[in-house]
């Protein structure tokens, strides 16, 4: 069974006072928001506590939960990795420095590494062209990345 | 020309239409087709398919026609070079990983994407990759199968699960590229008007398991017929092949159920072959009397009309009665109180055992009355389990037309959730309800509500939304309510109308089929057809001749007494069950034991016929022809499918009426229109109805003013013991009884016995979830496990009547007043 921890229910009283009354459904993404950092994912458990608290339908909320990639339906790292392959990024190069980052943690793309450390996902662009190629990890952003840096990047992380 | 009219021009014809028309329904109107897939007229504009591009003078690109409202002067072109060239780029990607199953698909035949293709399409594909390989006919559902590949993610059935049944069961998951159609977690689709995707997709990806791969679309043969599970009498299409049962199909009628049927309608017709089926006449030897054992249906019906005419003779008319069946066609339940009253020469009939008048003081409101009403009242009605379409309706308007809704019932139904005020009285004080809401109308102050657990201000506000509104949709079950409460509601409505300001009129909502026609037709003992009240003698005679009885009969709970008592001696009951379904249970067994003769003519093997001295089976709904009327008093026909060399129930019942008829051959009617004919004739209020008028949409009659009800409150019964609750025993759709038996499609929707507490009681008794427990009246004990859910007052439970072993009405002792339970853990 899933439940929200106790600091996610306080932020979940401030978020659901930010929307007018019958609005509520509103807070929808910043609920799934903190099951995915509380869980590293969204399961369905959690999806019908949100649709419960929201007025939803499980299924609804299923149908927003499965459009965005910032939301996964199975567990991720500690260290999400989304790594940029749009255009800019990819005319600088990105291709190369995500199969060294695949090889280098020893997973395929889209996949977790075994001690449940890193995640490696392509993104779609992340907004920060001017820095391709770019990765971002959890809420950082990494640009002008080199294989060097990216090893760096990654060792630095416990 | 009227301001809200505009004129524009389609293909170079002048086109009239009502502002904020979109311009595919302008087409349609004067017959010019614009192809669509997303669009449909009930779940309004979307846009998304792009099959209905069209070019309009003046604007640089083309417009798709479902979304764009017509405007003044617009100048539309739906087949220039431009557009044809679009529609074929449109088909040609909407077919990309469109399967070419055509052959094997139940669409096929009736398929917008095939019809749409042949007349718009290209020839051809340029598509030389692989499709995309996805889900292939897998259970959506127990009775809906999605093929994913067949989908062209038109999005017209999830948002038929947002518009119209609104709740979001159904939903595109992985919006964008990917996105298809899903439930959540997988589970299954099984809500109750969940079929009515299969008659929206615009191709076969969700088709009715029950009808895969049975026929060929165009092998059908089709009636346009009524659905005989509810007062609604929705309109729907029965297709037969080779004589046999293949599928329903909704027919829609925006006067009666504005294009929906739910899923009992869809599904619910496997009892046309049940095994349950009574199919020959069958007699018991009785004291010798009855000789034959196998008859034919008309040697029995002729033995059934000698047998009573010769009780009649020997114990006078008042020794015989009939009880009959709100589920009956007019033309039957007409029939049958004529062979009564003039054959018989008795008023001993009934066809309830709860209190109500034919009539009302005020209008008898159509059902599509409750869209242009700014309130709408429900009182002690369940329209999701009761008449289901009516919750699509009041849903629709409540959310989009802006509606006020104010519900008025003794325990939690799922209008709540759509109600501007929603008040909630105790089980049993309905009377007293009234009464206090027509006090305070009147003025004359605050009547004392303390007993009814309803707050002073709460009944204020409601009074206050009353008087705030100028047309008011009033929608009541009599059949939920306690005693004579009904009567006490009608003054109330007499007293609305009485507020110069509101324009008011009332839906009777009691959930069988034909209800309204039952009550019309004079299936009661002190009224004939039309609310001719017995005491009317001069009125009767000059309808019904010299001989007609105009002495107050027996109603049908006082013919079980009867029976009981042995006053009673011959009894013929038509399609109705009374041991399952009357208070009473064991002793209405008793007492059905004692009569000397007991006829029942049915369609199935019930428990009352079982002990019957003669049971004439009846073919019923998919068979026979006849009218019903509908909740809102609308005439129509339902025309049979399935053939039969079996004689119809009408021919049956004559064949009764002219071996008693001492004018030899009496009337012989060719069809069953021509006993509507006489319905017509006879029949205040039904004057204008025929085979013709209600052809189209049906008719509403003419409805009977009320006489003056009389009903005071009854003073509150005290309970047996302290412990004691009330009870209400509430109705669920898809109940596991005869019509819906143990092979019945619709079998996963079968619910186990509960019992709805309240949490205080609950406390009380030391019960919690779960727990098994019996539900106890007298003799009689219910099995249920305990729900904690609020759904009334502390003081009663709310036990749902799941199905006909679980006997619930077994423990009411009447209808006269509430009855108490205890409830014991096991």
């Amino acid at each position: 069974m899933f439940a929200f921890s106790k600091e996610a229910e306080k932020k979940i009283e401030k978020i659901l006072k930010k929307y007018p009354e019958g609005r509520k459904r509103s807070a929808l993404l910043p609920l799934l928001t903190l099951v995915q950092r509380q869980e590293r994912h969204v399961n369905p458990d959690a999806m019908r506590e949100i649709g419960r608290r929201l007025d939803l339908s499980p299924a609804y909320v299923q149908s927003v939960c499965s459009f965005y990639t910032m939301y996964s339906n199975k567990p991720v790292g500690k260290y999400l990795i989304l790594f940029c392959i749009n255009i800019s990024c990819q005319l600088n190069g990105c291709d190369e420095l995500l199969a060294h980052t695949a090889k280098k943690l020893n997973i395929e793309i889209g996949g977790t590494t075994e001690d449940m450390k890193f995640t490696l996902h392509r993104e779609e662009c992340l907004a920060a062209c001017s820095g391709g190629p770019m990765m971002r990890i959890n809420d950082t952003f990494y640009e002008n990345l080199t294989a060097e840096k990216i090893d760096q990047i990654l060792g630095s992380l416990d | 020309m009227a301001d809200d009219q505009v004129t524009l021009t389609i293909d170079d014809q002048t086109v009239s239409v009502p502002k904020g028309t979109k311009v595919v329904d302008a087409a349609k109107s004067v017959g010019i087709e614009i192809p669509v897939f997303c669009y449909h007229e009930k779940l309004g504009p979307l846009g998304c398919c792009r099959m209905c591009l069209v070019e309009v003078e003046k604007m640089p690109k083309l417009m798709t026609a479902c979304t764009m409202d017509v405007g003044p002067d617009m100048v539309v072109k739906t087949t220039t070079p431009k557009v044809e060239k679009a529609q074929k780029g449109v088909l040609e990607f909407t077919l990309l990983n469109h399967p070419l199953d055509c052959p094997v698909c139940d669409k096929g035949g009736e398929c917008p994407l095939q019809n749409n293709t042949f007349k718009y399409g290209p020839g051809d594909t340029r598509m030389d990759f692989h499709r995309a390989e996805n889900l292939k006919a897998g259970p959506l559902s127990p009775v809906i199968t999605l093929d994913r590949e067949r989908c062209i993610a038109c999005q017209r059935c999830t948002r038929y699960s947002e518009v119209i049944e609104q709740d979001n069961a159904l939903v595109m998951h992985n919006r964008g590229f990917n996105n298809e159609v899903g439930t959540f977690n997988n589970e299954p689709y099984d809500t109750r008007f969940s079929g009515n995707v299969i008659d929206i997709c615009p191709v076969g990806a969700l088709t009715n398991s029950q009808f895969r791969f049975k026929a060929r679309t165009w092998d059908l043969t089709n009636s346009d017929t009524l659905c005989a599970h509810c007062g609604c009498n929705c309109n729907m299409t029965l297709g037969v092949r080779t004589n046999k049962f293949m599928r329903i199909e909704a027919r829609p009628n925006d006067l009666v159920d504005d294009g929906w049927i739910c899923d009992k309608a869809r599904w619910g017709y496997d009892f046309l072959e049940s095994k349950n089926r009574l199919v020959e006449a069958r007699t018991v030897p009785d004291n010798g009397t009855m000789v034959f054992s196998s008859p034919t249906t008309q040697d029995a019906a002729v033995r059934t009309a000698e047998a009573i005419k010769k009780i009649v003779d020997e114990h006078g008319p008042e020794s015989v009665g009939f009880i009959g069946s709100p589920y009956g066609t007019n033309e039957e339940l007409y029939l049958y109180q004529k062979l009564f009253r003039l054959g018989f020469g008795t008023n001993n009939i009934d066809h309830k055992t709860y209190a109500d008048s034919p009539g009302l003081p005020i209008d008898h409101y159509d059902v599509s009355e409750i869209e242009t009403a700014d309130l709408v009242l429900v009182i002690a009605s369940d329209p999701t389990e009761e008449l289901p379409i009516l919750d699509l309706r009041i849903k629709k308007v409540v959310t989009r037309h802006g509606v006020k809704l104010a519900v008025l019932n003794d325990q939690a139904t799922l209008m709540d959730k759509y109600a501007h005020l929603s008040l909630r009285y105790n089980i049993g004080s309905d009377a007293g309800v009234f009464a206090a809401l027509t006090a305070a109308i009147s003025g004359e102050g605050m009547a004392d509500i303390k007993t009814t657990g309803i707050k002073a201000d709460q009944l204020k506000s409601l009074v206050e939304m009353l008087r705030a509104s100028k047309k008011v949709t009033l929608i009541y079950n009599s059949s939920a309510l306690t005693g004579q409460s009904v009567a006490v509601l009608k003054q109330l409505m007499a007293m609305i109308k009485n507020i110069p300001s509101i324009e008011c009129g009332a839906i009777p909502a009691v959930p069988h089929t034909n209800a309204v026609g039952a009550m019309d037709m004079g299936i009661l003992p002190d009224y004939y057809p039309g609310g001719v009240p017995v005491a009317d003698g001069e009125a009767i005679q000059q309808t019904w001749g010299e001989t007609a009885p105009t002495q107050p009969g027996l109603s049908a709970m006082e013919m079980i007494r009867k029976a009981e008592s042995g006053e009673l001696k011959a009894l013929l009951v038509y399609r109705a069950n009374p041991v399952v379904d009357f208070p009473g249970g064991k002793q209405v067994e008793e007492a059905l034991k004692k009569l000397d003769l007991l006829v029942v003519h049915d369609m199935f093997e019930t428990e009352t016929a079982k002990l019957a001295h003669i049971l004439l089976p009846s073919n019923g709904p998919g068979v026979d022809d006849g009218t019903t009327t509908n909740i809102g008093g609308r005439v129509q026909f339902r025309k049979g499918g399935l053939k039969t060399a079996h004689p119809p129930d009408w021919k049956i019942i004559s064949l009764m009426a002219n071996t008693v008829s001492e004018e030899g051959d009496g009337i012989n009617y060719i069809t069953s229109f021509s006993v509507t004919d006489e319905i017509a004739k006879n029949v205040p209020g039904y004057a204008e109805i025929s085979k013709k008028s209600i052809k189209k949409e049906g008719m509403t009659r003419v409805s009977s003013a009320s006489i003056n009800a009389t009903g005071a409150v009854s003073k509150e019964s005290s309970p047996p013991k302290p412990e004691a609750l009330k009870l209400r025993i509430a109705n669920y759709l898809f109940a596991h009884n005869t019509i819906l038996d143990a092979t019945s499609t619709l079998a996963h929707h079968f619910k186990p016995s509960i019992v709805h507490m309240h949490a205080s009681d609950a406390k009380k008794l030391k019960l919690k979830n779960e727990d098994d427990v019996v539900v106890v009246s007298g003799d009689t004990q219910v099995s249920a496990q305990v729900e904690i859910s609020n759904r009334c007052n502390p003081g009663g439970v709310v036990l749902p009547n799941i199905s006909d072993e679980q006997g619930v009405w077994g423990l009411a002792n009447s209808r006269d007043s509430v009855t108490w339970v205890e409830i014991r853990k096991v």
